[in-house]
């Protein structure tokens, strides 16, 4: 087995995540999309990060 | 390459009509950053790894550099854009710089952070695929815990910009960074620079400023991956409603969004897939299988998980608490710096040995 089929196995998991996603049935609205970009926009950012700490003092 | 060409062209396009503009272009910069990771050879794990055992600082030089670029961008950015534009401030705490420990540790112990997990994974690589899906899970679990550590000790965010203004912000940040990197130089044993990584750090330093500017909010890795896993959970019937992280109206907010439409979810996909495109040409050569016992793929699968817990209770990875933290002027990065370094410090010795029993006889 060479490389390619890690890369292979990569893409395949990459796909199913959004496959599963789709499959719960969310789908994504693209009348509800925002600004092509957040800067110079209203919409801004989704909030949604890795440094989101929920409860803590902001 | 025509035809790897005209298909990445075209998921861009479906997106863009399926789901927006704007997540077409977070994807695309998830392909540019995890095709530049790979392609350069430019990471985090790695260069702490050869500055720890080789005195050799170059890509650490070189990851400052690029943390350096992108704060002297992003943090005016983020403050004459309020409301609009958020930097990755987080808070400081106890079990914040503990975690930061566990993570250094493990990212040493699969030689791969939160970005080098993805793109090692993308390129076909063994260990980061065995490590991957456990690291999601782990990330998901953290987010579990994070609310019992917030309980338990004192978490207090701390914004460079707020303390000392835009201007002093910056000014402290590169401060900072060149103070490490003068660290850096006196421990190093030759020379600093390596243009190679130096222009891969610009270049990953322009790409995390235009994902400010597109997402609103700088670049991270770990969010979408927990996200992930709290999906498929709630497809199999846990309750989100139980959990406090998943309740406040962001994450449950992005609980009910397509993951098409997640930021962190939609580069962490293109890093990936952009690490898989570089990789491609020359994977055919390459073997799949490192010569290593079956049992170091638990050890990477367990230091895979505690990756995952540990990014979450440490308010990011390398990426979006180091690298986003120091750029956006938040204390955190630094202290995540700090435990993160001292934590590879002793990973790099724990996977030197269990390496060596690991490959005895095998290659």
């Amino acid at each position: 087995m060479s490389r390619r089929s890690g890369i292979v196995m990569a893409l395949v998991f990459a796909f199913s995540v959004v496959g599963l996603d789709w499959s719960l049935g969310v789908a994504p609205d693209p009348y509800r999309s925002p600004d092509p970009m957040a800067y110079g926009s209203k919409s801004g950012a989704s909030g949604a990060i890795c440094t989101f700490a929920p409860g803590a003092e902001q | 390459m025509v035809i790897r060409t005209l298909l990445i062209t075209g998921l861009l396009l479906t997106l863009a009509v399926s789901a927006g503009v704007r997540f077409s272009l977070l994807l695309a910069l998830g392909l540019l950053i995890g095709f530049s990771l790979e392609r350069f050879g430019f990471g985090f794990a790695g260069p702490w790894r050869r500055l720890i055992r080789e005195r050799n600082a170059q890509g650490f030089v070189a990851q400052l550099v690029a943390i350096g670029l992108t704060a002297v961008a992003i943090q005016p950015i983020i403050a004459f854009a309020p409301g609009t534009l958020i930097g990755a401030i987080a808070p400081v705490s106890l079990t914040m710089v503990a975690a930061a420990f566990v993570f250094g540790l493990s990212m040493q112990m699969i030689l791969g952070c939160g970005s080098g997990t993805l793109v090692n994974a993308g390129s076909g690589n063994a260990i980061a695929l065995t490590a991957l899906p456990l690291f999601c899970i782990g990330s998901f679990l953290g987010t579990l815990l994070v609310p019992f550590a917030i309980e338990a000790t004192p978490h207090i965010p701390i914004s460079l910009t707020e303390s000392f203004g835009v201007g002093g912000g910056v000014t402290v940040t590169l401060f900072g960074l060149v103070g490490v990197g003068f660290l850096a130089s006196w421990y190093s044993a030759g020379s600093l620079w390596n243009k190679k990584l130096l222009i891969a750090g610009v270049i990953l330093s322009a790409l995390a400023i235009l994902h400010v500017l597109v997402a609103g909010q700088p670049w991270g890795v770990v969010y979408g991956l927990g996200l992930w896993v709290a999906k498929a959970a709630q497809g199999l019937g846990w309750d989100a409603a139980s959990a406090q992280f998943w309740i406040h109206p962001i994450n449950a907010q992005a609980l009910q969004s397509s993951i098409l439409t997640d930021t962190t979810s939609l580069t962490s996909l293109g890093l990936i897939g952009g690490a898989a495109l570089a990789a491609w040409r020359d994977s055919s050569d390459q073997p799949f299988k490192q010569p290593i016992a079956a049992w170091y793929f638990a050890v990477a699968a367990l230091f895979g998980l505690l990756l995952g817990i540990s990014s979450r209770l440490a308010f990011g990875c390398n990426v979006g608490a180091l690298f986003s933290g120091i750029a956006s002027g938040s204390l955190h990065g630094w202290l995540w710096l700090i435990a993160g370094f001292a934590g590879s410090i002793v990973g790099v010795k724990w996977r030197d040995q269990l390496w060596r029993r690991a490959s005895e006889g095998l290659s």
